[in-house]
């Protein structure tokens, strides 16, 4: 197990290694001056654009700047995000609690709401519960999720005056501010850190601001989910075993609970774990709409200022959390599954 | 010889997106306590349909739509049934796999993948003997206090309780549904083990203790079709259905689990109703066949009579059709194919592909006739 583990961590390597040589391939189609064109911030400095490309290398060979970025990024070096005005490093550390935490509250909510509804849906097969549950995963898988966003935030902030967007409120802010010795950021996260520092009212505040962007991202993300464990339960059901298990005399709460649920869960796992793992770069509508200052904010301000450093940086983030996040998924296949053995 | 189980004009439909497949046309056949009668017919004919519907294990789109399937439970009182048909769900769950059991045909798929082969045979015991394995429980704990750990200490009380009382207790019910209090029936659980390795003991499974914790694919088709066989036999049923026991196994483990059915036979179970393709397998351990031929029932004789003189001009052409040893040259083939049950053909279901079909096959659908002793047949010929 531990080796299978290490085995699979090390091919992480080479995951990263094709990640950094598609994404610096595709730098390298835009022209030297180009890309020595995002460190200049006013047409004042156009003048400068030779210097730099010299200054920084940026004319020589492919290989050589590849090895050169590459030994930087190996030394924690990624480089400076204009967006954020601080080292990439420095920035992920602030942008990316945010996206955590969102999910932290989402992705349970996903997991738990998506199996439970796919298990009533599939078991009450065609009934007036199937097909709810079936409207309400086209209209939450169809809805643009900006749209849905929008329409939340006019329902509750601009009518009710709950919820405010933001991460956290400003009068907390500014306490926050004054009194840094009374709260630690040990992670990040307002919540956690709340709770960690015994100051419910940090906590109450960010979980207030929480509410609607969980809301959004579960409404939006649930729907496969549940149509996925909705068809694993007709599949299993269908099968010789719970007709075995019906023939021994089992109520339909222990064959849906106990039989045909752990093997409906098998392909469920895939596609939460895939969820989950894509969650993490942000939702770019989610975050925008709700001023979460996140990856998803921090990628779409990378994106269209072009803040190269950013984008490279957050690709290779993308491909590590895409394979830690099959080997979990894998480890959870071997434990939910006694057929598949790890090797 | 009392019957033990009867059904009466069964019938049952599929509704599919092609049209109501009417699968059983008044399926009605006897199974007399403490016989082997077997159920023939070629693949699609209704043979595991007419036992789902026994056993009213019919999944969605199929539906019993008539008929009675009488079950006389008591040996002493003859003419007492109860129609099965009639009974509710948690009656019939009362009933499935305790006084009537059935066996799958392919070991393979009838059982749970994710289970341990230990805990599919357990699940007999904790839905039917609750009480029993309780009493056992509280007995051991007697003796030696803490023998379930921590869930046996604390559950005392409801182990008492399912041990004195009927373990459908409303208050173990609500139990049952709760997060942490659903560990009460941990030492039911221990116990139900117990006796699982006791009957894959007497099953012929080499160090059984073993095999409980097995997962299904980490046993061979023989094996799992001895554990189909003791979830089945758990709680010594007064009825057990075979549906193609032997079908998918290889033939010196058929002859095997056909030997151990033959065994069962003199000991634990009383009647069998055996399904099956295979004219061999019946002519070795049945009393009685049903021949039956896409939906309908159409012979009903003792073994070697339908061998002997089979009736039914379908009974002759499916004997005829076995292979034979001396026999040369082609196979003797039924003409023409199995009919689309979504619309049979008019009058006697088999005409269409019968030689010596008359006037009367295409317009009126032949009753069963008493032939001799105990030899139905249902045909225009006779």
């Amino acid at each position: 197990m531990a080796a299978y583990i290490i085995r699979r961590l090390f091919f992480l390597l080479f995951v990263l290694f094709g990640v950094s040589v598609l994404i610096f391939g595709l730098m390298m189609t835009f022209s030297p001056e180009r890309r020595a064109a995002a460190y200049i911030t006013s047409p004042q400095q156009a003048k400068d654009i030779p210097r730099i490309v010299e200054q920084l290398g940026l004319d020589d060979p492919v290989y050589l700047q590849y090895l050169r970025w590459v030994g930087r990024v190996a030394q924690g070096n990624l480089g400076w995000s204009l967006v954020a005005s601080s080292t990439v490093w420095d920035a992920f550390w602030r942008y990316f609690p945010t996206t955590l935490e969102l999910n932290l509250f989402a992705a349970p909510l996903v997991i738990l709401v998506g199996i439970w509804l796919g298990t009533l849906a599939g078991v009450n097969r065609d009934t007036w519960l199937d097909h709810a549950t079936r409207i309400f995963a086209i209209v939450g898988w169809s809805l643009p999720t900006f749209l849905f966003a929008l329409v939340l935030l006019m329902v509750f902030y601009g009518y009710f005056n709950i919820f405010s967007p933001g991460i956290i409120s400003d009068s907390v802010q500014l306490w926050l501010a004054d009194h840094p010795d009374q709260f630690t950021r040990y992670t990040g996260m307002y919540t956690i850190d709340g709770l960690l520092n015994g100051n419910l009212r940090v906590f109450a505040d960010a979980l207030a601001h929480l509410v609607l962007p969980v809301i959004t991202q579960v409404i939006v993300v649930v729907a496969l989910l549940m149509r996925v464990m909705r068809s694993g339960m007709i599949e299993e059901m269908g099968k010789d075993y719970v007709i075995t298990a019906r023939a021994k005399g089992a109520d339909f709460r222990t064959i849906y609970h106990k039989h045909a649920r752990k093997n409906a869960l098998i392909p469920v796992i895939t596609v939460a774990g895939q969820l989950v793992a894509l969650s993490m770069e942000g939702s770019i509508a989610v975050e925008v709409i709700f001023n979460r200052q996140g990856m998803g904010w921090w990628l779409a301000g990378s994106a269209t200022q072009l803040d190269m450093p950013v984008l490279m940086s957050v690709c290779l983030f993308i491909g590590v959390v895409f394979v830690v996040a099959n080997l979990i998924i894998d480890l959870m296949y071997a434990a939910i599954d006694p057929r598949i053995r790890l090797e | 010889m009392s019957a033990i189980l009867q059904t009466r004009n069964l019938i049952t439909n599929f509704y599919t997106y092609e049209g109501v497949v009417k699968a059983l046309n008044n399926v009605s056949i006897t199974v007399r306590r403490g016989e082997t009668f077997g159920l023939v017919g070629e693949s699609g004919c209704g043979k595991s349909v007419t036992v789902r519907s026994i056993m009213r294990v019919i999944s969605a789109p199929g539906k019993i739509e008539g008929g009675q399937v009488l079950f006389f439970r008591d040996e002493a009182k003859p003419d007492e049934a109860e129609d099965l048909l009639q009974k509710n769900e948690a009656d019939m769950q009362a009933l499935r796999g305790d006084t009537i059991s059935m066996i799958f045909q392919e070991p393979n798929a009838a059982l749970n993948p994710v289970m341990t082969v230990g805990e599919q045979v357990a699940e007999s015991f904790l839905f039917h003997r609750t009480a029993s394995l309780a009493r056992d429980a509280v007995a051991r704990m007697q003796d030696e206090p803490g023998a379930y750990g921590l869930s046996g200490r604390l559950f005392k009380s409801f182990l008492q309780k399912a041990a004195g009382q009927d373990p459908r207790l409303p208050m173990l019910k609500i139990a049952d549904r709760l997060p942490l209090l659903r560990r009460w029936r941990k030492p039911l659980l221990a116990e139900a083990l117990k006796r699982s390795v006791k009957i894959i003991g007497q099953l012929g499974i080499a160090n059984p203790e073993e095999i409980i914790g097995r997962y299904p694919h980490q046993l061979s088709g023989g094996m799992k079709q001895r554990i189909v066989i003791a979830i089945a036999l758990a709680c010594q049923p007064d009825l057990l259905i075979a549906d193609e026991a032997t079908s998918n196994l290889d033939v010196t483990i058929q002859a095997q689990i056909l030997d151990l059915l033959h065994q069962l036979k003199k000991t634990t179970i009383q009647s069998i109703l055996l399904i099956t393709h295979d004219l061999g397998v019946v002519a070795e351990t049945c009393d009685r066949v049903g021949v039956m031929y896409a939906g309908t029932v159409c012979e009903v004789a003792p073994v070697r009579a339908l061998f002997e003189k089979p009736l039914h001009p379908y009974s002759a052409a499916l004997l005829n059709s076995v292979p034979k040893l001396h026999q040369k040259g082609e196979l003797a083939a039924i003409e023409g194919s199995v009919p689309n049950l979504v619309t049979p053909p008019t009058g006697c279901r088999f005409h269409p592909r019968c030689d010596k079909a008359l006037e009367i096959c295409l317009q009126k659908n032949p009753e069963l006739k008493r032939m001799a002793q105990d030899h139905f047949v249902a045909c225009h010929l006779y």
